[in-house]
């Protein structure tokens, strides 16, 4: 089964979602 | 906060870190796309002078990150900022973030990726089977520290010069 992570654009792509993520839940938090 | 060993930690932080992640970087730069190991590439790697190679190459980026765990903890704690970082409080919840994200990312080496290297890598007696499928979990676990890398330097990055997101 292929995975985000067995191509370089997956992995890059998941990071730079995850990152967004994060940023909008700490705003959240901080708010 | 004494400077002197505040900047020698943030020295040693960054020469540290760019060891330990230039390695997943390199990897994913020279193998883009997951390339499964046969039973074939298993089979000629017994020589000590060989395996004592993949040793050090591996050891270096373990012992990389220790240095960058260490040095960033103690950047938090010598300038007192490190119960605020780990509540995420105020200002301090971007590098928090950061430190969690790094903390997790150290152990994913110590304890999902290393484990299974040392039988990929013949270091640890392992079947063929085992260490093929040792080889798919050393790539997950090396590929997740390339993916969190992402979001920990962006906080990193945020902690000094992205206030502005949380007004």
């Amino acid at each position: 089964m292929r995975h985000p992570y067995d191509t370089a654009a997956g992995t890059v792509l998941l990071g730079l979602v995850l990152t967004a993520v994060l940023v909008a839940l700490l705003r959240l938090l901080a708010a | 906060m004494d400077i002197h060993l505040d900047l020698v930690l943030r020295w040693a932080h960054f020469l540290a870190g760019i060891i330990w992640v230039g390695h997943n970087y390199s990897s994913v730069v020279q193998r883009p796309s997951w390339q499964p190991l046969a039973a074939a590439d298993l089979v000629d790697d017994r020589s000590p002078r060989f395996q004592a190679l993949l040793n050090r190459e591996h050891g270096l980026f373990r012992w990389a990150s220790v240095v960058t765990w260490c040095a960033g903890m103690l950047m938090l704690w010598q300038r007192g900022w490190l119960p605020g970082a780990l509540g995420l409080e105020g200002g301090l919840a971007f590098i928090g973030l950061g430190m969690y994200i790094g903390t997790a990312m150290m152990l994913n080496v110590w304890f999902v990726l290393w484990p299974h290297q040392q039988k990929v890598l013949g270091l640890k007696p392992a079947s063929v089977e085992e260490r093929l499928r040792c080889s798919r979990i050393t790539h997950l676990s090396s590929r997740t520290n390339t993916m969190l890398s992402i979001p920990l330097l962006f906080f990193m990055a945020a902690g000094s010069h992205g206030g502005f997101l949380l007004a």
